[in-house]
């Protein structure tokens, strides 16, 4: 059996006096979609940092690709990094900034290209084929500063997949978007599961969210996992009502997921 | 026009505009214009206690050096480490003990009974006193500049468009913006001798707002704010010349004024484009 490209053994983070982290095991396997749900506070946010090597633990180990993540330091880190492809909630940008599509793009083969070296043909070619492959090409030499919320996030997906990471770690990949964006990012990360088969650790709030590919989904309250398993096992009425404190339905159909509403005086 | 007597001037004052260009595109881009001054009123500080220390003319570029080195680089220690010290926060404050340490220097030179003339004449620049000696630092620095950012073009556009993508893309961006800002400090405390610290905020500010309204693209925009901010001096200078007018004075006034013109280019470039008709 491969070992897992993420293993968290025992981690706890604590903040202010509080512990907002208590993970005592989070195995995830090559190839697999994972999906963290919990209310705000959780820990969500700062479970991907500690990933990332963002935020130290006060204890536990965390294993990412291979490499202890807690203990890598300057170079090792900035290496570890150019295998994960990472998608940050919001990218507050300059209204006036100059940078095009194409360059936002470019900067996800930065760190690979490695220090003193410029980007090559061959770097290019892979920034032309994401742009592409989600359908980016039109906008390439528009400012990045001057699309909508969408095109933004169909932009930092394409930046961190022209990084031909191991590892997607994408945190809330469709806050602040519409329905119309939402859905077409849906696809736009189920496609690029099926094309790519990269693993992929997603965080949000909402099941309506998660692609069809999504097959595993762990359940984060007050920092510790109280639930993991298919979206079907994990995601229950009761489930739903013990980690948000309302009651819903939960409905599941087509490999997609959804909290419906209940009646007034329904059981 | 005595062209011997100022050449140099308009030498020093060209590359002056041409490096604070440069680097305005990268603080304007990243939202942090208050960086230029802060680090430029570190150098004062410094040249003032190495005045009071005995130094003078040009040996007083050292302890102005040191200063804004180390201000700099508590810049860079401080900011990021907790969520709640922002970069434009830290700047604040490196900012007022800064000034604080300037005045406070000044001071005790009425206490010790000295003359303060030579970092008085510190605080306003004094372009139209410009050398030689003083171009030779300036282009210097320039060179050093030019230098750093084509070896690191790319990272720096990736710090440009936001220091946490390019970290999550694996840029070794603490290295690369310790390197900036060591640069910066070196270019600003060399500049700011020359052309005063209100001159070196206006062209770090001005032409890099004015070549973002201009052009889209990492190296169009560059180019452009160096291109504007050579033009600024020139310009400035050419026209207090004319007009016999204060030669610092000019420049920050036309630097403004591109910027003004390059709003309403801007505006009435999306007008046109938006009332073409399309088939």
């Amino acid at each position: 059996m491969s070992s897992p490209v993420i293993a968290v053994t025992d981690l706890e983070v604590v903040a202010d006096r509080r512990r907002i982290l208590n993970i005592r095991k989070l195995h995830i396997a090559s190839s697999e979609v994972i999906a963290v749900l919990g209310p705000n506070g959780a820990g969500k946010s700062t479970l991907l940092r500690v990933l990332l090597g963002w935020r130290s633990a006060n204890h536990g180990v965390v294993r990412v690709l291979g490499e202890d993540v807690l203990r890598a330091r300057g170079l090792a880190r900035a290496r570890l990094r150019r295998r994960v492809g990472y998608v940050p909630q919001e990218t507050v940008v300059d209204h006036a900034s100059p940078l095009t599509v194409r360059e936002v793009v470019a900067i996800g083969r930065t760190g690979t290209a490695g220090l003193f070296r410029p980007l090559r043909t061959r770097d290019w070619n892979l920034v032309d084929t994401w742009l592409a492959r989600m359908e980016l090409l039109d906008l390439k030499n528009a400012r990045y500063a001057e699309l909508s919320g969408g095109e933004r996030r169909k932009v930092l997906l394409a930046r961190v997949m022209v990084q031909e990471p191991q590892l997607l770690l994408l945190d809330e990949p469709t806050a602040f978007l519409d329905l119309a964006w939402r859905e077409r990012i849906v696809t736009t990360l189920d496609d690029l599961y099926r094309q790519t088969g990269v693993t992929t650790l997603l965080v949000c709030h909402e099941l309506e969210v998660l692609p069809p590919s999504c097959r595993r989904v762990v359940l984060l309250r007050g920092g510790e996992c109280c639930r993991d398993g298919t979206p079907e096992e994990a995601l229950t009425d009761e489930s739903i009502e013990d980690l948000y404190g309302s009651r819903m339905q939960v409905w599941h159909g087509n490999q997609r997921h959804a909290l419906l509403p209940i009646a007034d005086g329904a059981d | 026009m005595d062209l011997v007597y100022w050449l140099p001037v308009l030498v020093g004052g060209v590359l002056s505009g041409a490096s604070c260009g440069a680097l305005g595109n990268y603080v304007v881009g990243m939202r942090v214009p208050f960086l230029a001054v802060c680090i430029s009123h570190a150098a004062l500080a410094g040249a003032v206690f190495g005045s009071l220390a005995g130094l003078s003319g040009p040996w007083m570029t050292l302890p102005a050096l040191v200063t804004a080195m180390l201000t700099a680089l508590s810049l860079g220690a401080l900011e990021g480490r907790s969520r709640r010290l922002d970069t434009n926060i830290v700047i604040g404050i490196l900012f007022s003990l800064s000034m604080g340490l300037a005045f406070l220097g000044i001071g005790l030179f009425g206490v010790l009974g000295r003359s303060d003339n030579d970092v008085r004449s510190l605080l306003w620049g004094s372009l139209n006193f410009c050398r030689w000696a003083d171009v030779r630092w300036i282009a210097a620095c320039a060179v050093l500049l030019v230098c750093f950012l084509t070896v690191f073009r790319k990272e720096m556009c990736a710090i440009l468009f936001s220091r946490t993508h390019a970290a999550a893309a694996g840029v070794q961006v603490g290295l690369v913006w310790t390197a900036f800002l060591i640069l910066t400090s070196a270019v600003l405390t060399v500049n700011f001798q020359t052309v005063g610290g209100l001159m070196i905020y206006s062209l770090i500010t001005n032409p890099a707002v004015a070549a973002f309204q201009l052009t889209r693209g990492h190296d169009r925009a560059l180019l452009t704010s160096v291109a504007l901010g050579a033009a600024s001096s020139l310009l400035g200078f050419l026209t207090a010349a004319w007009l016999d007018l204060p030669t610092g004075a000019t420049i920050v006034i036309l630097s403004s004024c591109l910027v003004v013109g390059a709003v309403l280019w801007a505006r009435w470039m999306r007008f046109s484009a938006a009332v073409r008709p399309t088939c």
